[in-house]
Parts: C-alpha cells; structure tokens; sequence
C-alpha cells in the first residue's frame, strides 16, 4: 500500500481514464463515472484527484483539439501511465487478498441503541 | 427553447481566471463551459448556469489556486533570508574580533538605555497613584518684596488659608492643612519610641488622597480627637511583626511630650506610603487636636508662619491659571486688606498652586518636605542614555564600514549573479540584526546584574521584569528593531553601493577622501567622550567646591548624639566631659546640617506695640555652650548665661533672650549688628531682648542661602554635639556609648559625625557625578574599542601611500602625523561642537546652587587634551605598525 498509495475516489478515476483509453478528458470522465457508477461528480473533485494523480506519475496528459463549444479552448487528454496500471494492479491484488482471507461466517447487524435502551434489530434471519 | 449558445456567466469565469493556476485554466475553463452547453440543452440554461456557478465556487480551494505575488515574494525572502543568516554568522565568526568588540558596545549601551529608561519612568511615576492626581494641588505662597522681586516662595502655606479656600471658592472641593514634624514619643504597653514623626492633618487629607486602608477606613478614622492612624511599618514597629493577628485597631497609644502624657486611641493602618511620593507619613492624627494646644491666632492666620502643608482639590475640569489668577486678586485683600505701612497686602503675597505632579520633579521651594528630584537631572540622564546608545550604534557603522575591503569581493559576485541592491541591502541588515540579537541576552544580564547596585545607589526601588512589565517587552522590542536598522543602515548602504569592475579587480572602489561620513562618525565619539569629560570635571569641581568650602561652622571631629527629649542633664554633659579626649559639649534641639523647622511667630516690638515681621525666623533651642563648640562667633553683643535659661510656661508669655543671626539683624533692618542689642521680640510666648548676633552661617546645604535665623537658651534638647580630639577615637567613642547607657539603660545611643551629616547634603550631586562618571566610562571604553577599528580601516585605506611616502622619505614620524592628523582635526570639530551644548548644560546646573564655582578655561580645554590623548595611546599600536611597513610589499600588490 505505501509503495503505490491510492485513494479510492482516485482509483475509480484512474480505473476511468484506463476504460475510456485515449478519450479520456474532463467532461468524458466525469460522465462515464456519472453513468457507470450513479453517482455525482463534481468538477473540482475530479480535476483534483486527476492533478493528483498527475503528480503522482500514474497519469500524464496532452493537449488536444479545441472545440468552438469549449469556446475555443483545447481539450487535455489523460493516459495511464505504466506505474498507474501497475498501482491499478497493486490495489486490486490487495482487495482480492484481503476478500479471500474472509471466513465464511454468518454477519449480524450491529446493535442500534436508541432511546430507551432498547435495540432496534436484533438480528436479521441469515442471508 | 432558445438555441443560442450562450456564454457562460462571465463573472464566475473571471472570477476562475483570476484564481486558478495558469497552467489549468485553459483546459478546465473548456470543460466547464463544454458541459454548460450539454446541460443547458439538456435541461435548461438558468440550470446550466447554477450548475456552472457552482462548480467554480467549488473549484476555489488550496490546490487549485495559483501563487499569488505576495506568497511568491515571501517564499523568495524567506529563502534568501536563510541565506543572509548563513553567510552572517559565518561572518561574524570569521572576523571574531570586530563581532566581539561590537557586541560589548552594543550590550553595554543597550543596558545603559534600558536602566536609565527605568529610572526616568520611576521619576515621572511619583504621585500618579493617587485617584484624583490631575485635580490634586498644593498651596504655595510667595513673598514679593517692594521692588516686586519674589523674595520667597514657600512650599507651606499659613494655618488659616485650607479653610477659607474652601469656603470661598465653589471650585475647590476639598483643602486639607497639614503639619508635620512633631515628634512626640509613642508609648505602646510600656514601651517607649522616641521621637517618632507624627503629622497631624485635618479631615479632609483622606478626600483628597485616597491612601488604601489595611484596617479601619478613611470615613471614620479621625471622628474621634484623639484617633491615630498607623501606616504598616509603623503598626509594626509599634506591635511588633505579628501585629496583624494583634486587634489593633482601640489600642492605646500614649503621645508624650515637654510633661505631657495624652491617650490616643488606633482607628485605623494605611498602606505603607510608595516610595514614588513626594512626602511621607508614618503616623497621622487629627489636626483639631492641635487646637488645644496652640492659641487662636496660631490656628487661623493667613500670613506668615508658613508652617502648614496645604493641598486641595479642584473639581475636574477647573481652569487653575484663572482660578489661581482669581484667588489672588481676591483673598489678599479680603483677609489681609492693607498692612501696616498703608500698602495692600495684595502686592506682597501671591498663592500658586502646585500641580501635584509637578512635584516631584520640578519644585525646589522653601522647606521642601523631602528633597525632591530634579527635571533637569532627568533631562541629563536621558541625553546620556540616548547617546550612549547612539555611540554603540555608531561604533557599529565604524567597524562595519572600515573593513569593507574584505566584503568586496563577495558584493561584486553577488551583483554579478544579479542581485538587486535591496538584496544587498537586506544582507547586511540581517547581519546588523543578527549581531543586536546576539548582544540583547548579554545586555540583559547586564541590567539584571547592575540593578541592585543602581537601586542602592539612587535609592530606588526599580524592578526590570519583562515578563511581568508588558511595556517594558515592547521597549525591548522597539529597541531591538531600532538598533538593528540604525546600525545596520549605513553599512548596508555603504557597501551596496560600490562600482562592480573595481571591485572585481580588487581596487580601491570607495571614496576615500579625507572627509566623509564616517569622519563625522568618529567626530560624534568624541563630541560625547568630551562632553563627559567636561561634566565630570565641572561636577566634581563643584563637589570639592563644597567639601572644602567653610560653611561657617566646625563640623570636623563633632559628633552629634542624638538623646530622647529633654532626658539627659548637666550630669550627663558633664561625665561625658571627663574623657580627655571631649574637649566641647553642647545641647541644642537641632545642629548645623539639619532642617530649619521650627518655627515660632515672631513680632517685632516697636515702643508699644509689636509689629509681625514679614519674613520666617525659624529657631532652635541651644545651651551656653553651644556657640563654642561649633566655633561661630559673635559679632555683636553677648552669649547666654548659664543661669539665665527661658522656661516655658503654658500660654502665658514668659522672658526670653535671644541670639540672632547677621542676615535677621539685616531683615529687621539694621546693617550694623550692633545696634540691634537690646531691641525686644515677641517670639512665640516668650519676650525680650536680642541679646547677641552671631555671624552667618550655613545651618542648611549650600543650595539655599543662608536664612535669618534664631537661637535661644531654652531645655528642649534633642542632641548633645561633642567636639573631641584627634587621639583615640574608639576609646573615646566607646566611652560616650558607655556614659549613655550609664543613663539610659533602654535605648541604644546614636550619633553621627558632623562631617558626614554635611556630606549627605549633597547626595543628590553625589550620585550624579558618580553615574556620570560610570556612563564617561562606558562611553569611553566603547569609543576606544571604535577607535581601533576606525584607525585600522584609515590604515588600510593608506597603505599605498604609506608605501609611496616611505620610499620617497618619509621618517616614521611623519607617517605617525599623516595618520594622527585626521584624528587631531576630528577631535578639533567635535570640540568645538560639543561644548557649547555642555557649557550651556552644566552652566544651568550649577545654578542650581546658590554657592557656586565659575567654570575655568583648563576645564574647558582638559577633556579635549585628555581625549587627544587617550586616542594615541589606543591607536598607537596599529600606528607603529604602519610605520614600520615595508613599503615594497605594498606597492607590489597592484
């Protein structure tokens, strides 16, 4: 994990840009991760986390065209990097160990205590 | 739905292009106005453009935002900066001699400023405690005489001016009469304290100054006749130290004097009275009390018999030079009307009313309550701290500058990598300040380290803790900043500014000349070096002046024995006579060197009717043999018999004898002494002749003129002064210390020589000449410690032709005249700059004393020579050495 830090936000992105593989730019990302995942993203959240990851060598970038409906401004274009992919690599080799290391047990729910002390669920039927 | 494609809002893009870092600004710019398009055809515009607005608010953070030109030109100075430090220490470590030097100038004179600062603050602190300071003033009177000249100005006013001020005027809400020094004994449970200080004040002392109260309070303290307030000293001397868990508030106290034995009774214990005020009171009592005792008259008069301190107060907000300028137009001539001679009463008496806190400082009336400091001392202290700080820094500037040729080299790279001159500048500031910094700690033990001496000496209790004295850490601050850049300026100015090729060459790159800035440096130093020299020979002079002087009296070899009142007899005089060595014994009430403070009112008889006189005969009380022992003759008519002694009788008016003075026998208006043998005074309850004059002498200090005076043979003796021999003293001091206690087996014996007693007069002028001579020192040691480095740097300057003036011939003192001269012209200039300044100073000072030397022309010329001198004996060294220079080492180096 110290060799090749990622956040999580940061990993989806960096999982994004290597899916869109030489479309990936600002509005592409941000809305291939709207669609994919359903959930928002905000502008600065995502070009902070892909400066970072600039920073970081996983990713590096390029201008390219401009459009007349960015109002002639260029697009930048973001790749991963070989150390990306292999931080890609890393991470999911970690998940996957971790998940495999998992007892097969049954989960309960955690107590909710509220109000009078008494507890909300008392343990769903196993699923 | 419109189709157009409008702009994004421009406000929020501004406001992006403003913040962002450049190098993204494009590219996200583009994003967000590609999916404001998307959206507002998506949906809406008013949405696209919330959504746009929005994400740009979020978008303002830390890693976004670019570096401002403030945040870029902190981070560029920060980094010099360590740079500057760097190449500083590593400076001052190199040339550890000039660092050293520099850094006892430095401390020294920031020590000198710093304690000189704390005692000035002291100075201006006296009175300011109390609540009502600024309305607080005391009643002065001055006595004009015919041609309109101020005869007198008295610190005390008469008994019955408190009252009637009051009364009379709306604006003066509270006047308090005071009298001090009675000194009755205390008897407390069966013991006895002589002569204790009692001061009796009327009611309204408590309005005016709100003295904290330990026990008891100010309202009802003196309800009772007979009630005494203590202060906690004297509640401790009384009771013991333990007194607080004592009930002493309903104690009795027993104040006994001449037979009289009356009971008071404690109400209350003041704070001790700080010592920044101007007067001081252990014990306080009612003055109605008074009134029992002394007549009518006495209590109430309005003329003369300045015997009562007066204060009042004025309601906040009152005009005093109009009320002052009203009063005196009214009260003379309402209580006084017209005298005797037909004249108003108007035109030889004024009241002026004091501000309190001009006392201390500024007032030097008749019969000061306590010696008061001086403004005109506090202006010298202050010009000397400045200075002396102002010599450190410029010592500083000298032994930057004058070794510059070391620097140069490093100054031109630097330029040629293309530092700007402020750069330079701030480098050698950092240095200047760096070397402060360093001396700040030593200077700070210096001041710790020197303090108790100066509190003893001045007799002061100042407190230097920055921790504690907020305003004490900022002087400290502003003076750290202060110094840095005074000192700090000149050299970084002067080494910045220097030709880039010659330096890189190695050649002469400043102007050399005979005359520049750094002369009227070194010219400064010796400016203040003279001016020092100058005061302590006029102080001194002054002091010897006195010492030497004869003020009239013999006061070598007397003693004065102090004895509790009227206890001792002729028993007692006469055992102490049979030692061989005690040649002369005489009792009196108070000797020469003390205060004139009694004072009795006195008229003059004219045929049936006596007149009172205008001006203050104060008395004391002698035996016959009192003329004698201190060696004052009689220059008209005869001493006091034996047998013929006055004794007081209650209120009845007894006879008297008198002695007076050549200057009473003047002020009653007779030049020839004589003929005023046999007139009668009425003095006080007593009546009859004068019946000698004794020449004048100079019973106070020298400050004051010689006062008519009064002598008459009347037992109420406080001291027995004794004139002993020269042989033996312990012998003949253990034996009076054993005749005492043969008589009084209770309290120890205390004496005091005369000679001694004289010299405490003086010791306001003491401490001056000895903190002027300490800071002549200072000022001197740093101006030597210059003097090195500056000769050094002429030297350096001249060494070529000291080279070339060698080969063509030049005798070694030739070459000592080309480099003393500089010095000679220099020390020329300063003198005559600086002594008109001191001449002028001094000269006002010594006017101070009535009595008073002339400042004479080798005064005036000695500190210049003696400068001169010091200056060869410092540099003489780095003189000889240049002298002795090989000449082709030096002309080779081209």
């Amino acid at each position: 994990m110290k060799e090749y830090p990622l956040g999580e936000f940061e990993e989806i992105v960096l999982l994004t840009v290597a899916i869109l593989h030489g479309e990936a730019y600002g509005v592409s990302i941000k809305q291939e991760i709207e669609t994919r995942l359903g959930r928002d993203v905000s502008v600065s959240a995502l070009q902070t986390a892909l400066r970072r990851l600039e920073k970081k060598a996983y990713l590096k970038s390029e201008f390219g065209e401009a459009t007349a409906m960015r109002g002639g401004k260029r697009k930048r274009f973001f790749q991963v990097t070989k150390t990306g992919k292999t931080a890609l690599d890393h991470a999911k080799e970690t998940r996957m160990k971790l998940w495999a290391a998992m007892p097969d047990v049954k989960f309960e729910y955690a107590r909710i205590w509220i109000k009078d002390n008494q507890p909300l669920h008392n343990g769903l039927p196993d699923s | 739905m419109d189709q157009r494609q409008p702009t994004p809002p421009q406000w929020s893009t501004r406001f992006l292009s403003w913040f962002l870092k450049k190098e993204y600004l494009e590219d996200i710019l583009g994003d967000l106005q590609e999916e404001h398009q998307l959206r507002g055809m998506d949906t809406n515009w008013l949405k696209a453009k919330r959504w746009y607005n929005w994400q740009i608010l979020k978008l303002f953070r830390p890693s976004m935002m670019k570096k401002f030109k403030t945040q870029n030109t902190i981070e560029k100075e920060t980094s010099m900066l360590r740079n500057y430090l760097k190449i500083g220490l590593r400076n001052l470590w190199k040339y550890k001699t000039g660092t050293f030097i520099n850094v006892i100038g430095l401390s020294s004179g920031l020590a000198a400023f710093v304690l000189i600062a704390l005692f000035i603050q002291d100075e201006y602190r006296y009175d300011r405690h109390f609540e009502n300071a600024e309305d607080i003033y005391r009643v002065t009177v001055k006595n004009y005489e015919r041609s309109g000249n101020i005869s007198r100005h008295w610190a005390f006013a008469s008994a019955g001016h408190a009252e009637r001020l009051k009364t009379d005027y709306a604006n003066i809400l509270h006047a308090t009469r005071i009298m001090p020094g009675a000194t009755p004994d205390l008897i407390v449970q069966d013991k006895r304290f002589p002569e204790e200080e009692v001061v009796f004040a009327s009611q309204d002392i408590f309005k005016i100054f709100n003295f904290p109260f330990i026990e008891g309070n100010a309202e009802n303290a003196f309800e009772g006749l007979y009630s005494l307030v203590l202060t906690r000293s004297s509640a401790a001397k009384l009771f013991g130290d333990d007194w607080q868990e004592k009930r002493v508030i309903g104690h009795q106290v027993v104040m006994a004097q001449d037979n009289n034995s009356i009971p008071f009774t404690i109400t209350g214990i003041m704070e001790d009275m700080p010592e920044q005020q101007h007067f001081h009171f252990s014990y306080l009592a009612p003055i109605r009390f008074l009134e029992q005792i002394l007549d009518e008259g006495t209590m109430n008069n309005v003329g003369g018999n300045y015997n009562w301190l007066t204060y009042i107060q004025t309601a906040p907000g009152t005009s005093m030079p109009q009320l002052q300028e009203h009063i005196n137009e009214e009260f003379w001539d309402k209580y006084m009307g017209k005298l005797s001679t037909g004249e108003e009463a108007r035109m030889f008496y004024d009241f002026e009313f004091q501000p309190i806190l001009d006392i201390h400082l500024t007032s030097n009336l008749e019969s000061e309550i306590e010696t008061n400091g001086s403004i005109q001392q506090v202006y010298i202290f202050s010009i000397i701290g400045i200075l002396l700080l102002l010599v450190a820094c410029v010592n500083y500037m000298n032994i930057a500058t004058s070794h510059y040729s070391r620097r140069m080299k490093e100054v031109g790279i630097r330029k040629v990598i293309g530092a700007f001159k402020s750069s330079l500048v701030k480098q050698f500031l950092t240095e200047s300040t760096l070397i402060t910094v360093i001396s700040f700690p030593l200077s700070l033990l210096l001041i710790q380290w020197v303090l108790p001496y100066l509190n003893r000496f001045m007799g002061k209790t100042l407190i230097f803790n920055p921790a504690a004295q907020s305003d004490l850490l900022g002087l400290l601050l502003v003076l750290l900043i202060f110094v840095s850049i005074l000192a700090g300026l000149y050299p970084a100015l002067f080494l910045s500014r220097i030709n880039l090729v010659k330096a890189l060459k190695g050649e002469k790159v400043i102007n050399t000349s005979r005359w520049n800035f750094r002369s009227w440096l070194v010219t400064f130093q010796y400016a203040v070096t003279i001016s020092l020299i100058f005061a302590i020979l006029v102080i001194e002079g002054q002091m010897q002046y006195i010492k030497k002087s004869d003020p009239g009296y013999e006061r070598e070899y007397v003693l004065r024995v102090d004895i509790p009142r009227n206890s001792m007899s002729d028993t007692y005089k006469n055992e102490l006579l049979s030692h061989p060595n005690v040649m002369k014994a005489s009792y009196s009430s108070r000797i020469p060197t003390g205060r004139l403070a009694d004072n009795w009112r006195t008229r003059f008889v004219k045929g049936d009717s006596a007149e009172t006189i205008n001006f203050r005969l104060p008395m004391i009380s002698v035996d016959p043999d009192f003329l004698d022992t201190y060696a004052i003759d009689l220059i008209a008519g005869e001493n006091f018999r034996e047998n013929k002694m006055t004794v007081l009788d209650g209120n009845t008016t007894v006879p008297g004898q008198y002695i007076i003075n050549e200057s009473a026998a003047k002020a009653l208006g007779f030049i020839d002494a004589s003929e005023i043998i046999g007139e009668e005074l009425v003095y006080g309850s007593t009546k009859g002749p004068i019946i000698g004059v004794m020449e004048d002498f100079h019973f106070e200090s020298l400050h004051s003129q010689i006062v008519p005076m009064l002598l008459m043979f009347h037992d109420d003796f406080r001291h027995i002064s004794l004139k002993i021999g020269t042989k033996d003293i312990p012998a003949t001091l253990a034996h009076i210390e054993d005749t005492y206690a043969m008589f009084d087996a209770e309290t120890t014996v205390r004496y005091h020589f005369v000679d001694e007693l004289f010299d405490e007069q003086y010791q306001k002028e003491e401490r001056l000449s000895t903190m002027i001579k300490v800071f002549a020192l200072i000022a001197i040691l740093i101006g030597c410690l210059g003097l090195i480095g500056m000769v050094g740097f002429i030297i350096e300057t001249k060494v070529k032709e000291i080279g070339v003036r060698k080969v063509l011939g030049a005798s070694s003192q030739n070459i000592w005249m080309l480099i003393g001269n500089q010095f000679l012209v220099l020390a020329g200039i300063a003198f005559l700059l600086a002594l008109p300044i001191s001449y002028w100073l001094l000269n006002g000072w010594l006017n101070e004393f009535v009595y008073r030397i002339d400042i004479s022309v080798l005064t005036i010329i000695a500190p210049v020579i003696v400068t001169i001198l010091l200056t060869f004996l410092v540099t003489s060294y780095q003189t000889l050495r240049a002298t002795r220079v090989n000449p082709v080492a030096y002309l080779k180096d081209e």
